[in-house]
């Protein structure tokens, strides 16, 4: 526990030094020495909680009406520090880079780098806090960090907009969440979370109430559907590192959440864990739906973020499902799938988000409409998004493929009997579905924006960034590739927080025993593969003669083929598109020529939108209409709508409560 | 398992890849009425095309080099969890899962090495490919989920062996059987789903994506899309031979299985046209939707007869 308030302090004296430092170097230099300090301090304290599996803990006085606090680091917190420190050092190290031509501008980083060690002692008080009133100050620490982080580029209206929006639905959250701990106060009279495992282990109304509505709220920080929308607005807004961390480090706050409740949750009942399978079975398949469609390469890895929550959410609905029939096996493999993906998303989504940055930077736009050709001029930044992408797509031999295939593997060989089988059988094709569904949004989105040639002249002369955004990247990606061809070792750092979730003597073994199987067979297929490749690159070598001129594509006939003629985003999801149009409806405006010698240009536009939230705004527009109506002037007041809104939900959950 | 047995496979499955499309080109001859290219016609190509260089087009980067030969690699490693002779040479757990990813990985180097082109028709069939896939995937593992709860499975060795004791496990092999041969036909590139004779670039889908690839690279292509179809025909043959022959019996009767599958093949292309493109995805659910029916069954027969 000191070594974690050393590095507390270590932040707090990083981000006072950022602010008050002088000069840019310095101020980004204090933000990641500190956080250099923190993560170290943190993985020496954290390391003994792996080794043992015996929680630290705290207990700090304070002043009435607060009492003491606890703190208390068991292996799941031990498991969300490990690695939600050192990811986040790394997006400090990339911002530093990143950020280098809006400092050339004028611009001070001082208060941003500060806000990055803001966010990384934010996950100490979140994954550390035995006590309701700590997690919603960490949380509420963490959620006006990440606003604050995402308005860098504040001059432009869009983008404080989407942050805004983004800052509104995480204090919808907020509410929600506060409504459910208010509720389990009133029961256990005490903020400590061991407290309130006494009335949520409690079948009863009560209890459903209650996790139906931290089910609402923890769903609402990771942006599962429908409550996604505000993700991919604020992650295409954000500069590339805090969309990194928001979608691969600081929405895994609110699986964290879930995750820490199902611990004080008992033996759940069986409709939970069919209801947490068909939720993240929607989200995996909705948010994989979405991002065929996407114009914009950071919105289109918003909703790939919505996709993975979803495949982990699955994991942890199959978890239930074992915690409730007693099957030791299922809540082996559903909640080591489902943390095993918890760690392999934040890998590789941070570094597709890296990806993204660079060709911002590079390209001067992420609109994939005006992108191509970027693999000739970025060939580094282009080897390492593939890399990122293929792991998204859970393609082997990289981290992506262990994670789904225990997912499978629980889904598809679940043991249940009958209809409940069919059922789990059925959700395994959703994750197929979504999967296959990934993979071709990832070979559109990269080859797209890096192959072929421009589509548009670009404004930029695009080239690899320098080493303090590629370093990072590269390391994601070793990391990617290690958890790919050695998945136990992935499994070996989820284990201590997996034993946990069973009654004692959960072990990880059944686990344990795929995973070794799939380790051997990627092996088996990386090393199937580079002989192949080495030889077709040495028979190539061999026959390679200087061609007098350079060789064109072979135009099929056509002489006069231009870049504009080439597969474009739109054009490549068009078939996809076709057959899913009630999901992914695109908004066309045309202008077509009129008469026979037209006096103006043409116009055709088309972009995704996103129906969820159409409806949402829509809805929001129709009830606020609706409140003013009947209450003349309650929204002119929203606090007071809010006040009444949460009142009414803790009513709600007594009522429900007391008539059970 | 022996070193004979490793052989056998590697000979078997090696040997039929470049021999199948050579098959199913020669039973289109004979119902056309004209005498064809011999078997061996593939084969020969192969050899001519290694003996060539390649051509690379200005646009391409060393992806468009390394593709052919991922998806080589790729394809055959997935053809080692297919048994042929007795056990298949990698066989654990959930392999199917595996195979069905490795075939996803093939896939995605074959659409990025199209990409890479800049060519306009190559970008379309790669389009084409990845939105019949994803709706080909699902039913594989569904077919893999139905297999498995029928026949108490877990691995592709062994369901492929799993036969019905009653009239719903007939049901779900005879289900199976429907779902592979639509699989072979989609992943193998065959009508009515694609014409790998097609002389309309408009119209192709896998000859599409490989427009630009000459020389060794295009050889490694043809050669992974024989073993493709190796592999899937194996798939298909392994369901009508009799369980528990010996290894050497079994190897013989997969073997003849494939030949008369290609057979097969080539008459049902020699019979049908091609389907539209749009036409496509609704003949790809049929797969799917004899996959649920297998997943239904199988659920049925877990319950006892109830439902």
């Amino acid at each position: 526990m000191l070594f974690l308030l050393i590095g507390a302090v270590a932040l707090l004296l990083g981000a006072a030094a950022s602010l008050v430092l002088r000069q840019n170097r310095a101020r980004v230099g204090a933000s990641i020495g500190a956080q250099v300090v923190a993560s170290v301090f943190t993985l020496v304290a954290v390391a003994p909680v792996f080794a043992t599996g015996t929680p630290l803990s705290a207990e700090i006085a304070w002043s009435y009406p607060v009492g003491t606090i606890a703190f208390r680091v068991d292996a799941l917190s031990a498991f969300f520090l490990a690695w939600s420190l050192p990811l986040t050092l790394l997006g400090t190290i990339y911002a530093g880079t990143y950020l280098r031509p809006d400092l050339s501008g004028g611009r001070n980083p001082g208060s941003h780098v500060a806000l990055l060690d803001l966010l990384s002692l934010s996950f100490l008080l979140i994954y550390a806090a035995q006590d309701a009133l700590v997690f919603l100050l960490g949380w509420e620490v963490a959620a006006v960090c990440a606003w604050l982080l995402v308005i860098w580029s504040y001059r432009s209206q869009k983008i404080r907009f989407a942050a805004f929006n983004y800052l509104v639905s995480t204090h919808v959250g907020l509410f929600v969440i506060a409504a459910a701990f208010m509720t389990l106060r009133a029961q256990a009279h005490s903020m400590d979370f061991a407290a309130f495992g006494a009335s949520l282990s409690t079948p009863g109304a009560l209890r459903d109430v209650t996790f139906g509505l931290l089910c609402v709220a923890f769903a609402l920080k990771s942006g599962f559907f429908p409550f996604h929308t505000w993700v991919p607005r604020a992650e295409s807004a954000a500069p590339a590192h805090v969309s990194a961390l928001m979608s691969g480090v600081i929405h895994k706050a609110g699986l964290f959440g879930f995750l820490r409740f199902t611990l004080l949750l008992g033996v759940p009942e069986e409709w939970m864990g069919w209801t947490i399978l068909a939720f993240g079975a929607t989200s995996a398949v909705v948010g994989a739906l979405f991002t065929t469609t996407q114009r914009d390469l950071k919105r289109l890895l918003g909703y790939s973020s919505t996709e993975n929550v979803g495949i982990a959410a699955m994991g942890f609905g199959v978890g239930y499902l074992g915690l409730t029939w007693h099957r030791g096996e299922l809540v082996a493999l559903g909640f080591g799938a489902g943390l095993l993906h918890i760690l392999n998303h934040a890998l590789f989504k941070c570094l597709l988000f890296y990806g993204a940055g660079a060709v911002s930077r590079g390209a001067d736009t992420v609109d994939l409409e005006h992108l191509g050709g970027l693999a000739r001029a970025m060939p580094r930044t282009a080897a390492l998004f593939l890399i990122g992408g293929l792991a998204t797509a859970g393609l082997p031999p990289l981290n992506g493929f262990a994670s789904e295939f225990l997912l499978y593997a629980a889904l598809l060989r679940s043991g249940a009997s009958g209809n409940a089988a069919a059922a789990l059988i059925a959700f395994g094709a959703c994750l197929a579905f979504s999967g296959a569904v990934s993979a071709f949004a990832v070979v559109r989105a990269f080859g797209v924006a890096f192959l072929g040639t421009p589509r548009a002249p670009l404004a930029a002369v695009p080239a690899d960034p320098g080493w303090g955004m590629l370093a990072p990247m590269a390391l994601h990606a070793v990391a990617i590739a290690l958890l790919g061809l050695v998945p136990t070792l992935g499994l070996a750092l989820v284990t201590p927080a997996l034993r946990l979730f069973g009654p004692p003597g959960t072990s990880e073994a059944p686990a344990a025993a795929l995973l070794t199987n799939v380790g051997t067979a990627n092996l088996l297929l990386a090393a199937g593969i580079a002989v192949p490749v080495a030889v077709g690159l040495w028979l190539a070598r061999r026959g390679t003669v200087e061609a007098r001129a350079p060789i064109p594509t072979w135009g099929c006939g056509y002489p006069a083929a231009t870049p504009r003629m080439q597969v474009t985003a739109t054009s490549f999801a068009a078939p996809f598109a076709r057959l899913f149009a009630a999901w992914i409806p695109p908004v066309v405006k045309r202008v077509l020529p009129q008469g026979y010698f037209p006096a103006g240009p043409g116009l055709l536009r088309s972009h995704p939108a996103d129906p969820v939230e159409d409806r949402i705004f829509e809805g929001l527009g129709e009830g606020e209409k609706r409140v003013t109506d009947a209450f003349g002037r309650v929204s002119a007041e929203p606090r007071a709508v809010f006040a009444v809104g949460l009142v009414m939900l803790v009513v709600l959950a007594y009522l429900a409560g007391g008539t059970a | 398992m022996t070193a004979a047995a490793v052989l056998a496979q590697a000979v078997l499955l090696g040997g039929l890849a470049p021999v199948l499309p050579g098959v199913v080109t020669r039973t289109k001859s004979w119902w056309a009425g004209r005498r064809g290219a011999p078997v061996l016609q593939p084969a020969y190509d192969l050899v001519k095309l290694m003996r060539k260089r390649a051509v690379y087009s200005a646009t391409t980067t060393a992806l468009f080099r390394v593709a052919p030969w991922t998806v080589l690699g790729a394809t055959v490693v997935a053809s080692l969890v297919v048994p042929l002779a007795g056990p298949a040479l990698v066989s654990f757990p959930g392999d199917v899962v595996f195979f069905a990813y490795a075939w996803g990985l093939a896939r995605a180097a074959m659409m990025l090495g199209a990409l890479d082109t800049g060519s306009p028709f190559e970008g379309m069939a790669a389009s084409r490919e990845a939105t019949f896939s994803t709706l080909l995937e699902p039913a594989l593992f569904l077919l893999a989920g139905g297999v498995g709860l029928v026949g108490d499975v877990d691995t592709l060795g062994a369901m492929v062996q799993v036969r019905g004791h009653d009239a719903t496990g007939w049901l779900v092999w005879a289900l199976s059987v429907v779902t592979l041969t639509v699989l072979v036909q989609v992943e193998a590139a065959r009508l009515p789903v694609d014409d790998p004779t097609t002389h309309l670039e408009l119209t192709m889908v896998h000859e599409g994506m490989i427009l630009d690839h000459s020389g060794p690279d295009l050889a490694a292509l043809q050669y992974a899309a024989g073993l493709k179809l190796a592999t899937g025909l194996a798939l298909l043959a392994a369901l009508f031979v009799p369980v528990g022959l010996p290894p050497w019996a079994a190897g013989l009767a997969t073997a003849a299985g494939c030949l008369a599958l290609a057979v097969g093949l080539g008459t049902v292309e020699s019979l049908t046209a091609r389907l539209r493109m749009r036409a496509v995805p609704a003949y790809v659910l049929v797969a799917l939707f004899a996959a649920g029916a297998a997943v239904l069954a199988s659920a049925w027969h877990g319950n006892g007869g109830a439902l």
